[in-house]
């Protein structure tokens, strides 16, 4: 009988909880979605949709113009035979290979050969195009002195790109500012507005009312940064042809890596917002706690390993489908930054990440219980 | 849906408001000290002027701020546990700031969602409440356009929506007309007859003697009295009752009244109409004036003329910022 009565008495309050959370949901949504101050976080979240529009816009117009050169070509050409021209051939073997070039350039240069004597040479530039793909040759009297060859479509590169611009400026900077500009309003942001007793003289658990904000702006970061993932990938994959679009994305994981983004960015929403609705609680400047988080995200591939477990970055980079190599030549600093040196297996990133939040929202539990209401101080 | 009021009462002290030696200090700065309370049901007034310790007190009392000493309780609830605290009671607070772009209906309407009702209650206790503050015109204009008196009527629309057995109130009447203040006194006492504990902040006295039925009065942060006007008029022994006499022949009657030994002082009142005088025994007088008023001195009212919280105020704090 008496647990019977306990049972029902604690699936009524959860009941009760849910349904205030759902009320400061609402409540919150609705600030965080149109609020002037959160206005440059839509703008950080476009840039780099903005970012592939240019770049679609940019390659498209490379290949109508490779389109164009191979139309004038004198013959149809394929990959390999651009590839077949190599430095130390002369004019005459170019032209045998690919034909008359389409477009062509030569000026005339004066070389000093001593004192007092010039050479007259010959320069002139080749370009080639299969259609896709650019080929220039550059010729010094009449023999190939330098080859270059611009590749088009190139989905495998292109992808390295998308994931370069997704883990150096959309994790790092775009979701992360994102999420200390709204995260860290929740609480910080209605004690400057003098508001926050309202939910203070409500009959509801603090604890409960910190979940509730929580939840509300990781639906508003979620939503942003998610929407922002999708339009990057629709962005990014514009200029391809439907035949290579079909082939990246149902043959060569891309749907699957789209999809992996998505899910690392609702991971980084759930681990930076966790961080900055404690910090929010704690520093009434925000710009201290952001600068601290960031260095400590931006150290992670230099600090130990137990040390490495508590950031998020960590983890989200284990998470990333595509490793993006460390150019030749880099130094072996930035190698380290760019490369995953110590990664987790999907499953303990996951876990880590939601241990580390879980943490991160315990200490915001224990902090809003402690919170008073004196705006005097602020 | 609503709280289950069972969870943290304690056993005793259940049908008070209860302050335990309670402290609070801003880092160096004083808000109150040493508070020893235990608030019965009815209308109680904290009077004091600005920086007395008013507000802390109510702000300790609902758990806005934590005491740094002592012990709090609402009717045997703790004032940390808001869940179970404000579901019997609420607040008007002086905080004159609201959640941007609401109305002053969805203000309401919010709260008691906050509060668990579902949305078909929360409506209908919305409009109850606002039309009970006379705010149905406005309620669905946004409060950023209200009036500082609409905006007090919205606060005190929030702190009756729920319809709490405890009503706390800074200044609740601020900012209103004169209609809309005696609007907000009857309903204040309907609360109070029905049982409510009503706790008011203010520093108009003459509304304080009107609507309460105790006082507390507060200095620098310290209780300087409590309890009914009255009484605590009869414990301040430095300043001897006054006693209002309207009779006909005040000349005559002053004459006997000084031969009586309670008297100590006797003065006709400026009306010529009456006499004032001052004893330190209000009983023995009024016994004896029953012997003086029987030789021909038609004696039409008595009636103390000192027992008003003004006067006690002044007796005990002073008359600073006060306003008559």
């Amino acid at each position: 009988m008496t647990s019977q009565v306990t049972t029902s008495t604690r699936s009524g309050m959860t009941r009760l909880w849910w349904a205030q959370i759902d009320a400061v949901i609402r409540l919150e949504l609705k600030k965080t979605f149109f609020a002037k101050r959160g206005l440059w976080i839509y703008l950080v979240a476009a840039l780099p949709v903005f970012l592939f529009m240019a770049f679609a816009m940019a390659t498209s117009g490379r290949q109508h113009q490779s389109a164009n050169v191979a139309r004038r070509g004198e013959k149809m050409l394929t990959y390999q035979d651009l590839l077949a021209v190599k430095p130390g051939m002369t004019r005459e073997e170019v032209v045998a290979i690919l034909g008359k070039p389409p477009v062509n350039f030569h000026w005339a240069e004066n070389r000093p050969l001593g004192p007092g004597v010039t050479a007259n040479l010959l320069r002139e530039n080749y370009h080639y195009s299969d259609g896709q793909n650019d080929l220039f040759v550059g010729l010094l009297d009449g023999k190939v002195e330098s080859v270059n060859i611009d590749n088009g479509n190139n989905l495998g590169q292109d992808s390295i790109m998308f994931a370069g611009v997704f883990q150096f400026f959309f994790l790092r900077l775009a979701i992360f500012f994102g999420c200390l500009g709204i995260f860290m309003n929740l609480f910080r942001g209605e004690i400057l507005d003098r508001s926050l007793h309202f939910y203070f003289l409500a009959p509801v658990r603090r604890e409960v009312l910190m979940v509730g904000k929580f939840l509300a702006g990781l639906l508003a970061t979620c939503t942003i940064f998610v929407v922002s993932e999708l339009l990057q990938t629709a962005a990014f994959l514009w200029h391809f042809s439907p035949s290579a679009r079909e082939v990246y994305l149902y043959h060569n994981h891309g749907l699957e890596h789209a999809a992996v983004y998505v899910g690392v960015t609702i991971l980084a929403c759930v681990g930076y917002g966790a961080f900055f609705l404690v910090a929010g609680m704690l520093f009434r400047n925000p710009i201290l706690p952001a600068a601290a988080i960031l260095i400590w995200e931006a150290i992670n591939p230099f600090l130990p390993g137990i040390l490495k477990q508590f950031s998020v970055i960590y983890y989200l980079k284990s998470l990333c489908p595509v490793e993006i190599p460390s150019p030749p030549g880099t130094p072996p600093l930035f190698a380290l930054l760019i490369s995953n040196t110590d990664p987790v297996s999907a499953p303990v990133a996951v876990v880590g990440i939601v241990m580390v939040a879980l943490i991160a929202l315990y200490a915001s539990s224990v902090q809003v219980r402690r919170m008073e209401i004196n705006y005097t101080t602020e | 849906m609503s709280v289950p009021v069972n969870a943290s009462v304690s056993a005793t002290m259940n049908d008070r408001i209860v302050f335990e030696d309670v402290s609070k200090f801003y880092g160096e700065i004083l808000g109150v000290n040493r508070v020893n309370l235990s608030i019965p049901p009815g209308i109680t007034s904290l009077v004091g002027p600005n920086g007395s310790g008013k507000t802390t007190l109510m702000n300790l009392m609902t758990g806005l701020v934590r005491p740094t000493r002592g012990r709090v309780e609402v009717l045997g609830y703790k004032t940390d546990d808001p869940e179970h605290l404000f579901a019997i009671l609420g607040y008007s607070t002086q905080f004159d700031a609201f959640p941007k772009g609401l109305t002053g209906y969805q203000f309401i309407y919010s709260y008691l969602r906050l509060a668990g009702r579902d949305a078909q209650t929360a409506e209908q206790m919305a409009w109850r409440v606002i039309e009970r503050v006379n705010l149905v015109d406005a309620a669905k204009r946004n409060i950023a356009g209200y009036s500082k008196g609409m905006r007090q009527r919205i606060r005190l629309a929030q702190a009756l929506a729920h319809d709490p057995k405890v009503l706390v109130l800074d200044e609740p009447l601020n900012g209103l007309d004169p209609l809309a203040r005696s609007e907000m006194i009857a309903l204040f006492r309907a609360a109070a007859a029905q049982g409510c504990y009503v706790i008011i902040s203010s520093h108009i006295l003459h509304e304080v003697d009107v609507i309460s039925d105790q006082v507390i009065l507060l200095s620098n942060g310290y209780v300087v009295a409590e309890g009914q006007i009255a009484t605590v008029r009869g414990e301040i022994q430095e300043h001897p009752t006054q006693i209002l006499i309207r009779c006909t022949r005040p000349r005559e009657l002053a004459a006997k009244m000084l031969e009586d030994e309670h008297t100590i002082e006797v003065t006709i009142h400026k009306d010529e109409k009456g006499v004032l005088l001052k004893t330190r025994d209000a009983d023995g007088f009024y016994l004896a004036l029953n012997q003086l008023a029987t030789n021909g001195i038609d004696v039409e009212s008595i009636a103390p003329a000192d027992d008003d919280v003004l006067s006690v105020y002044e007796y005990l704090i002073g008359n600073e910022e006060v306003v008559r």
